[in-house]
């Protein structure tokens, strides 16, 4: 600690602060992740390092807790209006960084700027119809339909004060040039952002005029962005930095081993599966096969299934760190399928029976794409995968690409077979329905990312019953259904729960929650 | 002379035009831009719908005039990533990959033009050690060499920081690291990394060059005149040397700025080949291109800099040169 408080260049600041709050000691507390959070505008960009960052600086109406579950934050309760509306009712007191008071007209002036058009999170608000202030601290938000879920799905909504976004020009999120917004902050949050150099440093400080007790202690904290992973080793190996998101898996072990440091090991809420061209007439990468798509039959992709070692994808890839999943949640999400939580057992014999079955008893040559850049240890699963598809005479043609050429080659339709990974925004069940299990329908905006094109009647019936359905166990047995129906018909291969591997000095005490998200206010630095 | 360094800049400006235009058709290879500019539930109208204003579904050719237009108005447009303007971050980055190159280069001179001539001069086993560790220092890769002395100095040790530039000091835009003790404790490592490779190179061609030289037949009859050694070595013998080891060294001055991205990215050094390097992740074109431009500038600057320097080194190259 001592080595840090030398170096740290702004002790005189957090001393002055300290006498103010009367806390004992000055924390400042460093730390590093990947990637730099692209903005600070909230509504600008709808990705996990910049709604992550922001989540210690503006607030939304409601907050996850520790175990991710909805909690009051904006506003204090809500309840449902009729059958198609929620009514929120506000907290008082609450200010802004810059001093002034937050009323109901602030959280329908953020409504329309995160529903505008050049926003990034509007898709949040496709099931709003209208929003009602009814006074100072009370909104009506008006659905089109039932929508027992949509407080679950704002939370990462943050209100933005409508005086200081007007008068500073940024009262709409910019796709093209950057406005006030982008670099500086006004929020309600745990935290304020004192200085920002997109890129090299981001430094926050607690906010005294915060509404909630803080739990931390720390004064300050300074974010680095550190691409470079043994870099980040190094730094916290070094005391520059106290903690670091995420370390390589292959490092786990070896920083268990010193004196000093923690690791921090988790589940993420993100499901790696493999994916099928399911309507295509015939496989585009295969040697051997021409005018066919053997995984349009359902034993051809049960087969694949089967083949799979899940047990020993996670032992010898993951270095035992991640948890079999047997549909397209983890279990830690609302709607998970108990009922349905059974996988398909490893089986190569029965494998090689339904590719008997099937008719492609001597195995044929097919295009497994993969991403290298983007999931843990991606390629490297894909590869493991690959020699065990080819135990049954599956022989996949692996092709790993960086993720910034990935999502065009599988929008083109360039596989035969795909890996992916899903993460739930909205934590429930019902997300990887809407987006990977619908028909793809770009008018509906429903299964945009079904690059398979995998089409199923009933579930396309099912998925408007669930997002509507406001009784929990009908709406679970609807759930329930719609899973059976993927699981019988092997619309993907779920395989895993990919880890969450985060390492800090053994000093600090911090909560790991499942969005990966790092909450500053529940950090202690002792 | 005039017409000389008029004509060359006349040649670069093809050079620079030919350089975008290859940076601009590759492009095209390195990924989606949009895909990396928006959240997994931003629905695919809404990306075609960016694709069309940003321009990108505009012909190459389109695409290219326009970027060159704009640059001749001095437009450098907006970062995809970031949204800011791209001429603001490339010049808030530019004071670090300078003073980084600068103090790599200074290195590799210091070092490598005395172990140069030393070791042309001397044989032994400090001649033989030197010459063994630039075989060791030319074979390494940039990147184990960083990622050694930060484990050593950094880790192991404590003495040096492990990333990033330390405190700095404003000097109006420009953040400079010679002004404080944190400063040039940051630059160290980097610097050593980034100026080995040029090290080992200064050090073996001066130590040819010199070879090459105490051969020939006037510095046999110096010797034979009796001039004392060092006179003899350092200003009949080693000015001789000059003219190839500045050609080289002006080159690997480009080199050292253009490719210091491995080092950079190292030791998380906020110059522009980080810059360079996080735009190519989320595929921004208009930083890429801006930076493969500069890039291309600066070396034809450096190179009619190598240039005007023979004139002052060499009188052949000046004798040359009048008759013209």
């Amino acid at each position: 600690m001592t080595v840090i408080f030398r170096r740290s260049l702004s002790v005189g600041f957090a001393a002055l602060w300290l006498t103010a709050s009367g806390v004992t000691q000055a924390e400042t507390f460093k730390w590093a992740g990947t990637t730099d959070p692209q903005t600070m505008d909230p509504h600008a960009t709808n990705s996990a390092p910049v709604l992550g960052f922001l989540n210690n600086v503006y607030e939304g109406l409601v907050r996850r807790n520790k175990e991710m579950k909805i909690e009051p934050a904006l506003a204090e309760s809500w309840e449902q209006i009729g059958s198609d509306g929620w009514r929120f009712n506000l907290r008082e007191g609450v200010t802004f960084h810059d001093g002034s008071a937050f009323t109901a007209d602030d959280v329908l002036f953020s409504y329309e700027r995160a529903s505008s058009e050049d926003s990034d999170v509007r898709s949040w608000f496709a099931p709003v119809d209208s929003v009602a202030v009814v006074d100072d601290y009370t909104i009506d938000f008006l659905t089109k339909a039932p929508n027992p879920l949509f407080p679950d799905s704002i939370a990462n909504f943050m209100i933005m004060d409508r005086d200081w976004t007007t008068s500073n020009e940024a009262a709409r999120p910019s796709r093209e040039a950057e406005n006030f917004a982008t670099r500086n902050t006004n929020g309600t949050g745990a935290f304020t952002v004192t200085s920002r150099d997109p890129g090299v440093k981001t430094t926050l400080q607690p906010f005294d005029g915060w509404w909630d007790t803080l739990e931390s202690n720390i004064t300050e904290a300074v974010f680095t962005p550190i691409g470079e992973s043994a870099t980040g080793m190094a730094a916290l190996l070094s005391g520059e930095i106290d903690f670091i998101s995420p370390i390589p898996l292959q490092d786990v072990p070896r920083m268990k081993e010193r004196d000093g440091f923690t690791v921090h090991e988790g589940v993420e809420a993100r499901v790696l599966m493999f994916g099928f061209a399911h309507q295509a007439d015939s496989l585009k990468f295969s040697d051997d096969l021409t005018g066919e798509n053997p995984f349009k039959d359902v034993r051809v992709r049960q087969a694949a299934y089967q083949a799979i070692n899940v047990d020993a994808l996670i032992d010898k890839v993951m270095r035992g760190s991640a948890q079999p999943a047997s549909q397209l949640v983890s279990s830690a999400m609302k709607g998970y399928s108990e009922a349905k939580s059974e996988r398909l057992a490893y089986d190569p014999d029965a494998a090689m029976q339904l590719m008997k079955d099937a008719g492609y008893e001597d195995g044929f040559s097919f295009g497994l794409q993969c991403p290298n850049d983007r999931y843990i240890n991606d390629e490297a699963i894909c590869k493991a995968a690959a020699s065990m598809f080819a135990k049954v005479g599956l022989n996949a043609k692996l092709t790993a690409m960086p993720v910034r050429n990935y999502w065009p080659e599988l929008r083109e339709d360039n596989f035969d077979m795909y890996l992916l990974g899903w993460s739930p925004g909205t934590f429930d069940a019902e997300h990887p329905i809407r987006f990977l299990a619908h028909t793809p329908n770009s008018e509906k905006k429903l299964g945009s990312w079904n690059f398979g094109d995998y089409s199923n009647a009933r579930v396309d019936e099912l998925l408007p019953m669930i997002q509507t359905e406001l009784d929990e166990d009908t709406r679970q047995a609807m759930i329930d259904e719609t899973t059976e129906l993927l699981q019988q018909e092997i619309a993907y291969i779920p395989m895993y729960v990919q880890p969450l591997i985060w390492a800090s000095k053994d000093t600090i005490e911090l909560t790991q929650r499942t969005d990966n998200f790092f909450i500053l206010r529940w950090v202690t630095v002792n | 002379m005039l017409a000389f360094v008029l004509r060359r800049l006349a040649q670069s400006i093809f050079v620079m035009l030919a350089v975008s235009l290859i940076a601009f058709s590759l492009f095209r290879f390195v990924g989606d831009p949009i895909a990396q500019m928006v959240g997994q539930e931003t629905s695919i109208e809404d990306q075609e719908n960016i694709r069309e204003r940003l321009g990108l579904n505009d012909p190459l050719t389109t695409q290219y005039v326009r970027f060159v237009s704009n640059l001749s108005q001095a437009e450098f447009g907006y970062s995809y990533r970031t949204r800011q303007p791209v001429s603001e971050m490339i010049l808030s980055r530019l004071p670090a990959t300078l003073e980084l190159g600068a103090i790599s280069l200074v290195i590799s001179l210091i070092v490598g033009i005395p172990a140069g001539i030393y070791t042309a001069l001397k044989r032994g086993f400090l001649s033989n050690a030197l010459l063994v560790a630039t075989l060791v220092g030319i074979s390494i890769p940039t990147f184990v060499i960083g990622i050694f002395l930060i484990y050593l100095f950094g880790v192991s040790l404590g003495w040096l920081p492990t990333f990033g530039r330390g405190q700095t000091v404003a000097l109006g835009w420009w953040q400079t690291n010679f002004l404080t003790v944190s400063g040039w404790k940051a630059l160290i490592l980097p610097g050593v990394t980034l100026g080995v490779y040029q090290l080992t190179l200064t050090m073996r061609l001066v130590r040819a060059e010199m070879q090459e030289v105490l051969k020939t037949d006037y510095i046999k009859f110096a010797t034979a005149r009796g001039i004392n050694y060092r006179s003899l070595y350092l200003n009949h013998a080693f000015r001789n040397t000059l003219v190839p080891v500045v050609t080289i060294i002006g080159l690997q001055l480009g080199g050292i700025i253009a490719f210091s991205i491995v080092t950079e990215s190292v030791f998380q050094w906020p110059g522009m080949g980080l810059l360079f390097l996080e735009s190519i992740r989320y595929v921004d074109i208009p930083v890429m291109s801006v930076y493969l431009v500069l890039i291309a500038l600066m070396f034809v600057v450096i190179n009619l800099v190598v240039d005007l320097l023979y004139f002052a080194i060499d009188p052949r190259v000046r004798l040359r040169g009048s008759h013209d």
